[in-house]
């Protein structure tokens, strides 16, 4: 692909050591990060607190089967629309381990400030699921692959095996076996039902219905298992949505005559 | 008055590049003043006087604060558009490259700001509303936690975007000559969380009165949360304009030329 004489200058331009062009170029890039570290920490934890919100809460809330099951599938959603422009505009495949570290910081201000201090509930009971490995192997398939397809299928995929096994460390203590009233719970139920919250539904659901045990009984597995197969579908669906938003060009301005672009030429 | 040769060819000083980050600087100062101010308040005023919507000491402490906050949004909104559009550049076909440069750049560190309004809407205050409503109490659409997310957060954020947009179509010709649907879509749509507090409430006061924060009726916010995605297009937009302005102000080596 060969340059335009404009694009030749400009390049020679912002490669000059502290030229003003290269001050002005790296400028902008500054804004551009900052913007994208704000918005997407708002646009994702939104997404995220009002989907997955409920299970990421509250330790207690964290089972085998809708937490396992859900949070992936709706993790994957902005990282995937956000890689289009990231990896097809500017060659970087960053966008899920961008997403997952904005959500983090997000996550963890709120829990201090909100969960913490404001509602005194310990960090024991309110700790965000670790995100950050999944979706940093969904780039990284992304980066080996430079391929929509393989990344739908392995990386899309990959959120969802990777998000049990790197929670499960932090999670495992919780479900010890306890003995409370002559009724057996784990860690975790003692904790929710040690901390009161007066509007959420009963604190021990009613999850796992089901009596037939596939997958030689292992019930986290088959969660992972299914949420995988649509977090392959989610990451191409996003992608494409990723790549609608950010190329939806221009529409006719009819107050341009106000600002004295009436028979501007460029509009022909 | 005669016009001498030496005024004539006395080259034009170029004055040095500066980015104006005053603007943004004081934007943000005044963002982290505000929304700690409110954080301090709700810590203050939330546990004594935010339980009971029906006991006099709530209007005193709660529902005055939402009416003051709301008429300063009114005002705020109608005197930064209007002067915006009062003050617009009427002859944009004219502008100089640098100037149009100074602006764009001027308006982007602004868009920092827009994000930084967007974040304490989209996720400070929007998740802190969770753990009050879960676990304290939720008895009216005015609890202490909405006071400062939907009647305060979100319209900060929605001022700072409609302001953003109508500087950008009356002073950059860029996004004046045409409208950027991208850009369009980043302040409607996160405009849009404002009326579906709406929906929110009609689902809470007729449907669902346990507070699941998962439940349908708060999808609204994640439907219009995600069309902040379009900013990707906008900055690109921008970026790409910047590769035919840049040539227009600078040379090779990356001096400024005008």
């Amino acid at each position: 692909m060969s340059l335009t004489a404009d694009e030749a200058q400009l390049l020679s331009a912002v490669n000059t050591p502290n030229s003003d062009a290269a001050k002005i170029s790296r400028g902008l890039d500054m804004f551009v990060v900052a913007i994208l570290f704000f918005a997407i920490i708002a646009a994702f934890h939104i997404h995220f607190m009002l989907t997955v919100g409920d299970w990421d809460f509250w330790v207690d809330w964290k089972d085998r089967m809708y937490w396992v099951t859900l949070t992936p599938m709706l993790l994957i959603f902005i990282p995937a629309a956000l890689s289009y422009p990231f990896m097809q505009k500017f060659g970087l495949p960053i966008s899920g381990t961008l997403c997952a570290l904005c959500l983090a910081i997000g996550e963890w201000i709120s829990r201090y400030f909100g969960f913490h201090l404001w509602t005194y509930f310990p960090f024991s009971m309110v700790w965000p699921a670790i995100v950050i490995p999944s979706l940093m192997i969904m780039d990284l398939i992304l980066l080996l692959s430079r391929n929509l397809f393989i990344t739908s299928i392995f990386g899309g995929s990959a959120v969802a095996f990777a998000f049990a096994p790197t929670n499960w460390p932090i999670l495992a203590p919780y479900h010890i076996p306890v003995v409370h009233m002559d009724q057996l719970v784990n860690v975790a139920d003692m904790i929710g039902y040690s901390f009161t919250r007066t509007a959420t539904p009963e604190y021990l659901r009613f999850i796992e219905r089901g009596t037939l045990r596939t997958f030689g009984g292992e019930s986290t597995i088959i969660s992972t298992f299914f949420s995988a197969f649509v977090c392959m579908i989610l990451y191409f669906v996003w992608w494409k949505i990723g790549e609608w938003l950010t190329n939806l060009g221009t529409i006719p301005n009819v107050l341009k005559e106000y600002v004295g672009l009436g028979d501007d030429k460029n509009d022909k | 008055m005669a016009v001498t040769q030496n005024e004539v060819v006395q080259p034009q000083a170029i004055k040095p590049w500066k980015f104006n980050l005053k603007p943004m600087i004081i934007g943000m100062i005044i963002l982290i003043g505000i929304f700690g101010l409110a954080r301090w308040y709700q810590q203050w005023a939330a546990w004594d006087y935010g339980l009971d919507a029906t006991d006099p000491m709530f209007d005193v402490y709660w529902m005055q604060v939402f009416w003051g906050e709301i008429i300063i949004e009114v005002i705020l909104f109608f005197t930064f558009v209007g002067y915006l559009w009062m003050t617009r550049d009427k002859h944009l076909n004219n502008l100089s490259p640098r100037v149009e440069l100074t602006r764009l750049m001027l308006w982007i560190s602004m868009l920092v700001v827009y994000a930084f309004a967007f974040y304490f809407a989209g996720s400070f205050y929007a998740e802190q509303d969770a753990t009050w409503h879960q676990t304290v109490v939720r008895d009216t659409s005015f609890t202490p936690s909405h006071i400062f997310l939907f009647y305060m957060s979100m319209p900060v954020f929605i001022i700072l975007g409609f302001s953003l947009f109508f500087y950008a179509i009356t002073r950059l010709p860029f996004f004046a000559r045409k409208i950027s649907v991208s850009l369009v879509i980043v302040v409607c749509g996160p405009f849009m969380l404002l009326p579906t507090v709406g929906y929110n409430e009609w689902g809470h006061a007729f449907w669902l009165m346990e507070e699941y924060f998962t439940v349908p009726l708060h999808w609204g916010f994640v439907f219009f949360g995600w069309t902040i995605i379009a900013l990707s297009g906008v900055l690109i937009q921008v970026m790409k304009y910047m590769i035919e302005l840049l040539p227009q102000v600078t040379n090779s080596k990356g001096e400024l030329t005008s």
